[in-house]
């Protein structure tokens, strides 16, 4: 796992950042308190209705994280996707990646091991749009914005990556003809 | 009584969990490991996002969110949506909290829609990392095809929902 590799400096940087969180939200909290009396109270019964309506779905999605993250590694994903060719390729580009979770911190690299690994630009490109799809996040998206929402967005979130690899590698391909890696950086 | 969904997926996360526990107990110690870093980078982020939320509430009239991102406005206000996507620096997990909240406040589906996918997308605090592997022009296509593409979205979503 990427953190264990990191050693305990990533840990003590996780908890630092943590802290600054936490000081900077009192801090801002403290400050609407100061402001006015009233204030100070609805941002309290904000955090406290939204935390209060958010923790046992946010446990149980940091659950399901954990376990998709050992049992379906982005790396075996983007073994998979680099291999498949095609329109199937471009299908699978465009919805596995919905259940790789981590952030466009963590996808940037793995989509240019995947470009690497000779998968076409459009696959790469569907790849961080169909991620967008955020699959183990669902509940939250339920709570927060209803079923209607979650479910057409995860339905629409696959053409829109279709859309996406086609119509980017059309321009991309299109602009850099003639050149070495289309798409790539310069090197 | 309201059903309490939240124990549901604690149920469902339970299940899962012992099931991978019966496979694999070691492969099960990081995935709890993996859970625990990602509580300890997520939860302080809700933390801000839930004060600033609060602060929104407290000090923006809901008049303002409105005219700004509800649906009375159209396609401005999933471009405005965008926007303010684009510019959030958050944990995608705070994403839908605070996409709740504008909906709440007043925005449309669209808005709600064109925020939470840029947000995801279309991050201003990722753009030097894009440019550093792929390149400014890759960059400068997937974001700017991204925010276009998002916009068709919100228009299917107004539409719809």
């Amino acid at each position: 796992m990427n953190e264990k590799n990191k050693g305990p400096g990533t840990m003590a940087k996780t908890v630092r950042t943590a802290i600054i969180y936490v000081l900077v939200s009192l801090a801002i909290w403290g400050a609407a308190a100061l402001l006015s009396q009233s204030g100070g109270k609805v941002v309290t019964h904000a955090v406290y209705d939204t935390f209060a309506k958010v923790i046992k779905i946010a446990v149980a999605v940091f659950v399901v994280i954990g376990l998709i993250q050992v049992w379906l590694t982005p790396q075996q994903v983007s073994r998979v996707l680099g291999k498949q060719a095609g329109w199937k390729g471009l299908l699978l580009a465009s919805s596995v990646p919905m259940l790789v979770g981590g952030s466009l911190f963590m996808i940037f690299p793995l989509m240019k091991t995947l470009r690497e690994k000779g998968a076409r630009i459009a696959a790469v490109l569907a790849f961080v749009s169909a991620w967008s799809g955020k699959a183990p996040l669902l509940p939250l998206e339920i709570e927060f914005l209803g079923w209607r929402f979650a479910v057409l967005r995860i339905v629409l979130v696959v053409p829109f990556a279709i859309a996406c690899g086609v119509l980017g590698e059309l321009i991309l391909e299109g602009v850099v003809r003639g050149r070495r890696g289309p798409g790539m950086a310069e090197k | 009584m309201k059903l309490d969904v939240g124990n549901i997926y604690l149920l469902i996360a339970a299940g899962l969990l012992i099931a991978s526990l019966i496979k694999d107990p070691a492969k099960t110690k990081r995935a709890l490991a993996v859970t625990g870093n990602v509580a300890l980078t997520v939860l302080p982020v809700l933390l801000l996002i839930f004060v600033l939320m609060g602060v929104i509430e407290a000090f923006v009239p809901r008049q303002t969110i409105v005219s700004l991102l509800g649906s009375g406005r159209g396609v401005f206000s999933i471009i405005i949506g965008e926007l303010l996507g684009s510019f959030a620096l958050f944990q995608p997990a705070a994403v839908f909290p605070f996409a709740g909240f504008l909906r709440k406040s007043g925005a449309g589906y669209g808005a709600a829609l064109g925020f939470v996918m840029s947000a995801m997308l279309i991050g201003l605090s990722t753009l030097p990392l894009e440019i550093q592997t792929f390149g400014g022009r890759f960059t400068l296509t997937r974001n700017l095809l991204s925010f276009l593409l998002i916009l068709a979205l919100g228009v299917i979503f107004m539409v719809v929902l």
